[in-house]
């Protein structure tokens, strides 16, 4: 076994073991543990993809929460407004649609002083129950998500084309605050503070393999989320290794001497935006629907910072350091919520404040020592470390011919 | 056949004129020197050809084609191709994916094989080869000089802009920088060096153009720009002046 053979392998024992974890692992805490990995999941598909923006292509964007959101609440407002009925309420705006009405509710938010309910909800008690109203499925409001999320990142793309580095963070840092903002302030629409309530990804339950799972059961947004990870994974592996994944890196180091090499700098910018704005947007519109409502709060310049850091910590350059390292950091600040008490002084350590101040110190150490992260230099020390040894021998040997002509 | 015709090319930053209506031509291979002191507008001149910066007024016309309002990479695709006065590799990427971003964004229907054989002749004819899977930032700025003449061949363009090649070069890569010269210019691609450096303009260049405040105050060969009197105050500055 080569060196180079190293992190395949160990990438293989990993996919491995997140594929058996949830049917070997029994422990109380089950459905606690699962959801840390559910969220890890979560937390890697941002990670990798915007490792993928900024490590890559050198787009310092921290509008990728902003991304996440829109995804989010595509499908939400989908879902939460529109319906197929048979019978047209007449009270709701509504549109034929072969032999079904879609039913558009109207939004009453949380505070309205006149309406206690919205028109389907009226229509629905005048019908009692003899007309069944069908919510949109869920797949279609997580495909609007994503393409919604894409169109935004295509709007961002060609708005932030003129700026570079600290510009472009601070306008797409502006973007999510504005979008946090509208959401916030639109509790007619989107309910505010209050959050939207999603149905669940599997909202009726689901039959594998003649086993049922209800609508709670972790197991299937455990598998639908480690699958989307993977396949964000696998489109940004191809990506990295393609002529797009050269063209991101050339822009980043030098986007004028990219340009007057023949590269479309433009074109690959947008595409970069527009295809890891997709991917957040889908892990936003996923998750979303697994945890069953969202929040402007998941929008926080926090979240960003969380996201920022994870890649930061394990590897900005790497899409797959960047994923295991979001994996492992989530599963790292939930285990250490745990508050203990120091025996002899008899102190309460407050972890849940705690474990942030650690977070911080790994932040600031990672930073400060090594600027590549600490899972991406290992992945380097495997993949490249004979390449110093190869162009030594390379060049003895062509100075020794030199030497003998 | 080359043709590339500058004509009348103005350009303006705020009240200052550092370009006045440049206009030559250049027909065929020729190893051109484009000199002038410090100011005299030649980065702008080479900035606006490659069409980083748009002119006020002018035109350029390459091989038929008008090329002053295109984007630098458009301009690289019909096929003009530059250096930078301060190297600009691509640091953090190997030497072989420094060639490989040229020749994938032309687009030539190039397997991958075929590019990195065609790479791993251009660095043995720099004397590179065994630099290939080294991060260009670990080269020395000789080298790095080296890896930005290699990508323009890549490129493989009609008309190459060298600006600086000699500047803080080693005397054995000089040699090597010199070879290509030649061996690019003898391969049809015309080339226009712009160096302080009179010695190598001198003994490489049979035409010389002289830029001074944005004005072309000369255009011939090395003997005839040698003796001009317009060149020689601009140069030396005239007798009024050192009085």
């Amino acid at each position: 076994m080569s060196k180079q053979q190293v992190p395949l392998i160990v990438g293989v024992i990993i996919i491995s073991f997140l594929m058996i974890f949830p049917f070997v692992y029994t422990a109380n805490n089950y459905p606690y543990v699962m959801h840390i990995m559910i969220a890890g999941f979560f937390y890697a598909i941002l990670t990798s993809s915007w490792s993928m923006l900024a490590g890559y292509g050198g787009q310092f964007s921290f509008g990728h929460m902003g991304f996440t959101g829109i995804g989010a609440y595509t499908t939400a407002l989908f879902c939460h407004y529109i319906y197929l009925s048979p019978e047209a309420t007449n009270i709701c705006t509504e549109f034929s649609v072969g032999s079904q009405y879609l039913v558009i509710v109207n939004p009453i938010g949380i505070t309205s002083s006149t309406l206690v309910q919205d028109c389907l909800r009226e229509a629905m008690s005048i019908w009692d129950g003899s007309v069944k109203v069908t919510p949109m499925p869920v797949w279609l409001g997580i495909i609007l998500g994503i393409a919604m999320g894409g169109l935004f990142g295509l709007l961002i793309g060609l708005l932030v084309l003129p700026l570079r580095a600290a510009y472009l963070a601070l306008f797409t840092l502006g973007f999510t605050e504005i979008l946090r903002a509208v959401i916030s302030s639109e509790l007619d629409i989107t309910r505010g503070q209050a959050g939207l309530e999603l149905p669940k990804l599997f909202e009726n339950g689901i039959t594998i393999f003649g086993r049922h799972f209800d609508k709670t059961d972790p197991l299937p947004p455990y598998f639908v989320m480690l699958f989307l990870l993977f396949f964000c994974l696998g489109v940004l592996y191809w990506l990295a290794q393609s002529k797009f994944g050269l063209f991101i890196r050339a822009l980043r180091e030098d986007q004028d001497a990219a340009a007057a090499l023949g590269v479309n700098t433009t074109k690959y910018k947008i595409m970069l935006f527009v295809i890891t704005s997709m991917m957040a947007a889908a892990a936003g519109a996923f998750f979303a629907h697994y945890i069953g409502i969202i929040s402007p709060n998941n929008l926080m310049i926090l979240q960003m910072s969380l996201v920022v850091s994870m890649a930061v910590i394990a590897g900005i350059e790497n899409i797959f350091a960047a994923a295991i390292g979001a994996i492992i950091i989530e599963f790292t600040l939930e285990t250490l919520r745990t508050s203990f008490d120091v025996p002899l002084i008899g102190v309460e350590v407050d972890m849940t404040v705690w474990r942030l101040v650690i977070f911080g110190a790994l932040l600031m150490i990672t930073l400060r020592l090594s600027r590549n992260g600490i899972i991406a230099p290992i992945i380097n020390y495997f993949l490249r470390g004979h390449v110093a040894d190869e162009t030594v021998a390379k060049r003895k040997v062509s100075d020794s011919s030199e030497e003998s002509a | 056949m080359i043709n590339l015709v500058v004509k009348d090319l103005k350009k303006n930053f705020g009240g200052l004129h550092v370009l006045k209506g440049v206009s030559f031509e250049i027909n065929g291979p020729e190893l051109i020197g484009l000199i002038g002191p410090n100011g005299a507008g030649k980065t702008t001149l080479t900035n606006v050809l490659d069409g980083a910066i748009k002119p006020n007024s002018g035109t350029v016309y390459l091989g038929g084609n008008r090329i002053d309002q295109l984007q630098p990479f458009e301009v690289a695709r019909h096929g003009l191709g530059r250096t930078f006065q301060v190297t600009r590799s691509f640091r953090r990427m190997t030497v072989l994916e420094n060639l490989m971003v040229p020749a994938l964004a032309l687009d030539q229907g190039l397997s991958r094989s075929e590019i990195d054989d065609k790479a791993m002749e251009v660095l043995e004819f720099l004397t590179v080869e065994h630099l290939r899977n080294e991060y260009a930032k670990s080269l020395s700025g000789g080298q790095q000089k080296l890896l930005e003449l290699g990508r323009l061949l890549m490129l493989n363009p009609d008309v190459i802009i060298l600006d600086e090649p000699f500047a803080g070069v080693h005397p054995k890569l000089m040699e090597i920088i010199y070879k290509y010269i030649e061996r690019v210019n003898n391969d049809g691609t015309a080339i226009i060096l712009i160096s302080h450096q009179m010695d190598s303009i001198f003994s490489l260049c049979k035409r010389l153009l002289v830029l001074n405040y944005g004005d072309l105050i000369a255009d011939g060969t090395p003997d005839v720009v040698k003796n001009d009197p317009t060149v020689i105050e601009a140069y030396l500055g005239s007798d009024d002046e050192e009085d």
